[in-house]
C-alpha cells in the first residue's frame, strides 16, 4: 500500500491500513478513468519552461510540504491544466490572465531569490525558499512585483491545493474514501463508519489546538 | 401493473404531478436520462418561425420550455453547454467536475470582487442547478417590500401571494423534502425530512443548546423514489452533479417533459445576440454559433434565461441603431443591481468523527435571523445552513486561515473531525454592483463580462452577525475550536423587474419594457434576494410568466 510520507506530529498515520486506491474497483467507470489519469500524468511538460518548472516545482513542494519520497505529481497536474487553459473562469481585473500570471509570479520568485543573494528560486536552499514564500504571504493586500500579493497567494494556493487534494493519496491521509458512486454511504451520524472506512487512531491530535 | 403505477396509487400527490409534468416518468425505468428522447426530438429549421426561442436551459429557461411546450407553443431552447448524460459525463469527484462550470473568461473588479466559476455559474442543459446544493426555501412575504418596510433594497412589482401557487407547483415537481416550515409563510412539504448525517446532527444539537430554531430541509431530493428517479444514496457529491438522479435539476425535472411535448433543445450552441427588427422594434429571433458558424433562428417571441452574468452580457452585446448602448438599456439599468449573498462559512472541531462528506451537503437550516430585528443596527438578515465541503474546497477553507506547508497538511489530516455551517446574508442591491463589457474578447470574439462588486456597511454587519451565530451554534454543540472563511454564494439581479421602465428592465411578468416580444426569465430579474437560495424562486417566477404568456398570447397554440 502506497502512502505519502507525513510526519506523525503533522498528522501522519492517523488512519492505519486505510487504502483508498484498493477500493477503486467499487467506483463507476467514468470516475475511475478521471481519477486514475491523475496518478501518473505525462512527465513531459507542455506549459512551463525548464526554469519555470524548477521554480514552480519548488513552490509546490513548499506549499504542500512534499520534499522526499512518494509525491503527488502537482507540477505535472498544474502544467497540464495550464497547457489546456483550464482556468477557474475568472480573474481579478488587477491580475494578468492565469497563464501569464503564472509566468510572471515564477519570474518574480526567481528575482527575489537572486536579490537576496541566492540562486534562482528552485536552486536555492529550502529555508531560503520558505522565507521568500512567507514574505509574500506577509504582504497581504500590499503590492508584490506590481501585483496584489494576496491575489498572487490566491492563485498559487488555488492551483496547488486543487491538484494535491484531487489525489487519492492525499484523501487517504485525511480519512476520505473518495468517489462514492454507486456504493454510497449507509452509516450516517457522529462516530459512525462504513466497513471500508477506518477510524482516526489519534482523534485528540487536533493540530489546530496543538499547534496554534 | 408497473412499479411506478403502483407508486401513483399509493401517493396521489405523485399522480397529480405526473399529469402536469411527466419528466420523472420519462427517465428510463432505472432512472437514467433517456437518450432516445433526444434522438426522437423534434427539429426545426432556422427559417421556421417558431413560437419561442429560449436562451439558456437552466432553472428559469427549462421551466419556460416545459410550460410553453406543454401549452402548445413550438419551442427551441439553446444552451452553450452540453446535453448531459449523468452516467457518462459526470463523476463522483471534485476536480473532475470542472466542465460543469461556466469557465469562459470573466473579469472581476470592485472593492470586494466575487469569484465566479464553480461557485455560482453552470453551463449545459440543466444550468447551474446541475451542481447546486439543492436547498430550495421560499422567499418570505417581507422580501417583496423591503423598501417600504425597512427603507432598504427595493419593492417588487409583485408580491408573495402572486408567487405562492407557483411555489407549491414547483415544490411538487422537484419534489421537496423537509420538516414543516415555521418561517415566512408557514407551509409543509410533501416528503418527510431526510435522515441527517454527522454535520446535520451537530447543527441540530448546537441549535437546541443555543436556543435557536433549526429544521431539516428543505431539499430538492425526494425521501423515497419519485417516478423513475431512485432514492438518494447519501454519497455527498451533490455539488458535482447527482449521478443517481435523486437530486432535482431541470435536466430531469423539466427537460424530459418539454422534449415529449415537441420542444427542441440545441446544446453546445452559444447565442451571440438577440436580433431586432429596427422598423418594428420587435425581436425577430436570435443569432447563434454552432461549430463556429453563425445562424439566425427566427421566432415570434424570445426568452433570455442565461443567468445574472450572461443575460446582461448578451443584452449589452446586442447593439442596434435603436439600442446603441445595448438591448433594453435605455435607462442604463442592464447589468445593474446584481447581488450575491454574503456566505461566510464557519467550521467547528469535535473529538468525535463528523465525516461531513457523508450525505448531501444540504441537510439542516435555520431562518430565525431572516427578518429585520429592530434591536440590531442592520436591516434584513441571514439564514444558516449546513454546507459540507469536500477536500479541495475544505483545503481552501483551511488555507484561508493562512496555513501552508506542514501546517496545512497537519490540519487537513483532521478533516473527519470538522463540521461546517454556512450563512446566506441578504446583501442589498446597489447600482454600481454590475456587469459591463470588458475590452477583452472570448474565443468567439464576443466581449467578455466584467463584474464589479463592493459591499455596503449593512452587508458587512450581516456577515459579522452571521459568523457570530454560527460560532455560537458550533460551540454550543461542543466544538473546541472554530474557523471561518469569507465566501459568497448565488447570483441574482442584473436585469431586474420593476414597476416601470425607469426602475426595471422587465415588468412583473418578465416582459421587457423596451421590446414587447422579449422576455427575461432567470435569476437576473430578482430585485432583492432575501436570505433564501434562489433556484425555487427563479423557477416559480418563470412558471408564472409562462402561464401569463399562454393566457394572453392569442397567436400561440398553432403548432
Ligand atoms: C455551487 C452552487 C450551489 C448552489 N446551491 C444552491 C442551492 O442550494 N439552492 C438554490 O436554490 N440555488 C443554488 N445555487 C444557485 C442556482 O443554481 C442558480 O441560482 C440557478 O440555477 C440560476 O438559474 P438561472 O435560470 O438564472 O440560470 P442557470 O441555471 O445558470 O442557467 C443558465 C443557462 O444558460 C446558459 N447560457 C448562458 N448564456 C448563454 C448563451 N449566450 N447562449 C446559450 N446558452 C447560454 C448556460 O449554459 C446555463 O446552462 C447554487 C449554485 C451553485 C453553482
Ligand atoms: S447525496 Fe444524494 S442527492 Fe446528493 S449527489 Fe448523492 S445521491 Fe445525489
Amino acid at each position: 500500500m502506497t502512502r505519502l510520507p507525513l510526519d506523525d506530529a503533522h498528522g501522519g498515520d492517523r488512519f492505519p491500513g486505510f487504502d483508498v486506491l484498493a477500493q477503486s474497483r467499487r467506483w463507476d467507470a467514468a470516475t475511475r478513468a478521471v481519477v486514475e489519469a491523475r496518478l501518473a500524468p505525462d512527465t513531459r511538460l507542455r506549459f512551463f519552461s525548464a526554469l519555470e518548472a524548477a521554480t514552480a516545482g519548488a513552490l509546490f513542494d513548499q506549499l504542500l510540504d512534499q520534499h522526499d519520497g512518494v509525491k503527488v505529481p502537482v507540477l505535472e497536474l498544474v502544467d497540464d491544466r495550464l497547457a489546456r487553459d483550464e482556468t477557474d473562469g475568472w480573474r481579478y481585473s488587477t491580475m494578468p490572465k492565469d497563464p501569464d500570471a503564472w509566468r510572471r509570479t515564477l519570474a518574480a520568485l526567481d528575482a527575489d531569490s537572486i536579490a537576496r543573494g541566492g540562486d534562482s528560486f528552485g536552486a536555492t536552499g529550502r529555508d531560503a525558499q520558505a522565507a521568500i514564500i512567507q514574505s509574500v504571504q506577509d504582504l497581504g493586500d500590499a503590492d508584490w512585483h506590481a501585483m496584489k500579493a494576496s491575489q498572487v497567494w490566491s492563485l498559487w494556493t488555488r492551483y496547488a491545493c486543487t491538484a494535491f487534494y484531487s489525489h487519492p493519496l492525499a484523501w487517504q491521509e485525511m480519512g476520505f474514501a473518495g468517489p462514492a458512486y454507486p456504493r454510497g454511504y449507509k452509516n450516517l451520524g457522529l462516530d459512525r463508519r462504513e466497513a471500508f472506512e477506518v477510524r482516526d487512531h489519534r482523534p485528540t491530535l487536533d493540530p489546530q489546538r496543538d499547534q496554534p | 401493473m408497473g412499479a411506478s403505477a403502483i407508486g401513483d396509487l399509493i401517493d396521489p400527490g405523485m399522480a397529480e404531478v405526473r399529469e402536469r409534468n411527466e419528466s420523472a416518468w420519462l427517465l428510463t425505468p432505472r432512472g437514467e436520462v433517456d437518450r432516445s428522447l433526444q434522438e426522437r426530438m423534434r427539429r426545426y429549421g432556422d427559417k421556421d418561425e417558431v413560437d419561442v426561442v429560449v436562451v439558456g436551459c437552466g432553472a428559469g429557461g427549462a421551466t419556460m420550455l416545459q410550460r410553453l411546450a406543454r401549452g402548445g407553443w413550438s419551442t427551441v431552447g439553446f444552451d452553450a453547454g452540453p446535453f448531459w448524460d449523468p452516467e457518462l459525463d459526470w463523476v463522483s469527484d471534485e476536480a473532475g467536475s470542472h466542465k460543469l462550470y461556466w469557465t469562459e473568461p470573466r473579469v472581476l473588479g470592485g472593492s470586494d470582487p466575487v469569484p465566479l466559476g464553480s461557485n455560482n455559474s453552470g453551463r449545459g442543459v440543466g444550468g447551474s442547478m446541475v451542481h447546486y446544493a439543492g436547498f430550495v426555501p421560499r422567499l418570505h412575504p417581507s422580501d417583496f417590500a423591503t423598501l417600504t418596510n425597512d427603507g432598504v433594497g427595493e419593492d417588487w412589482p409583485i408580491d408573495y401571494d402572486d408567487l405562492k401557487q407557483y411555489y407549491e407547483a414547483i415544490e411538487g415537481e422537484l419534489p421537496v423534502a423537509g420538516d414543516d416550515w415555521p418561517w415566512g409563510d408557514p407551509h409543509r412539504y410533501r416528503y418527510r425530512p431526510q435522515p441527517v448525517s454527522g454535520n446535520g446532527e451537530v447543527f441540530l444539537r448546537g441549535a437546541l443548546a443555543a436556543g435557536i430554531e433549526a429544521r431539516v430541509g428543505p431539499v430538492a431530493i425526494a425521501n423515497g423514489r419519485f417516478g423513475h428517479r431512485p432514492h438518494c444514496i447519501y454519497r455527498g457529491f451533490c455539488l458535482q452533479g447527482c449521478k443517481v438522479n435523486a437530486k432535482a435539476s431541470p435536466l430531469i425535472t423539466h427537460v424530459p417533459d418539454a422534449l415529449a411535448h415537441g420542444a427542441e433543445i440545441r446544446a453546445d450552441t452559444m447565442v451571440t445576440a438577440v436580433e431586432l427588427d429596427e422598423r418594428t422594434g420587435r425581436a425577430i429571433g436570435v443569432r447563434y454559433l454552432r461549430d463556429g458558424v453563425e445562424h439566425l433562428q427566427r421566432a415570434r417571441v424570445v426568452v433570455v434565461a442565461g443567468y445574472s452574468i450572461e443575460t446582461p452580457r448578451l443584452l449589452l452585446n446586442s447593439v442596434s441603431r435603436r439600442f446603441p448602448a445595448g438591448l433594453c438599456n435605455d435607462y442604463d439599468l442592464v447589468g445593474r443591481y446584481l447581488m450575491v449573498q454574503g456566505a461566510p462559512q464557519t467550521a467547528g472541531r469535535f473529538d468525535s468523527e463528523v465525516r461531513m462528506f457523508k450525505a448531501p451537503p444540504p441537510e439542516v437550516s435555520s431562518e430565525e435571523f431572516y427578518e429585520t430585528d429592530a434591536t440590531k443596527p442592520y436591516k434584513r438578515g441571514f439564514s444558516i445552513q449546513t454546507v459540507s465541503p469536500l477536500p479541495i474546497t475544505w483545503a481552501e477553507h483551511v488555507a484561508a486561515q493562512g496555513h501552508w506547508g506542514a501546517s496545512l497538511r497537519a490540519r487537513m489530516s483532521d478533516y473527519v473531525h470538522w463540521s461546517c455551517l454556512g450563512a446566506l446574508c441578504e446583501f442589498l442591491p446597489q447600482p454600481e454592483n454590475r456587469v459591463t463589457l470588458a475590452d477583452e474578447t472570448d474565443s468567439h470574439g464576443l466581449r467578455v463580462a466584467r463584474f464589479d462588486y463592493s459591499q455596503c456597511d449593512n452587508d458587512r454587519m450581516l456577515v459579522k452577525a452571521a459568523q457570530e451565530v454560527m460560532e455560537r451554534i458550533l460551540k454550543a454543540a461542543g466544538a473546541d475550536d472554530v474557523m471561518t472563511i469569507q465566501r459568497y454564494a448565488h447570483l441574482v439581479g442584473g436585469a431586474r423587474m420593476g414597476a416601470d421602465e425607469t426602475s426595471g428592465v422587465v415588468d412583473g411578468h418578465c416582459r421587457t419594457f423596451a421590446v414587447p416580444n422579449l422576455y427575461i426569465a432567470d435569476g437576473s430579474v430578482l430585485p432583492t434576494q432575501g436570505s433564501a437560495n434562489p433556484a425555487l424562486t427563479i423557477m416559480s417566477i418563470a412558471a408564472r410568466a409562462a402561464d401569463r404568456m399562454l393566457a394572453t398570447d392569442p397567436t400561440g397554440k398553432r403548432k
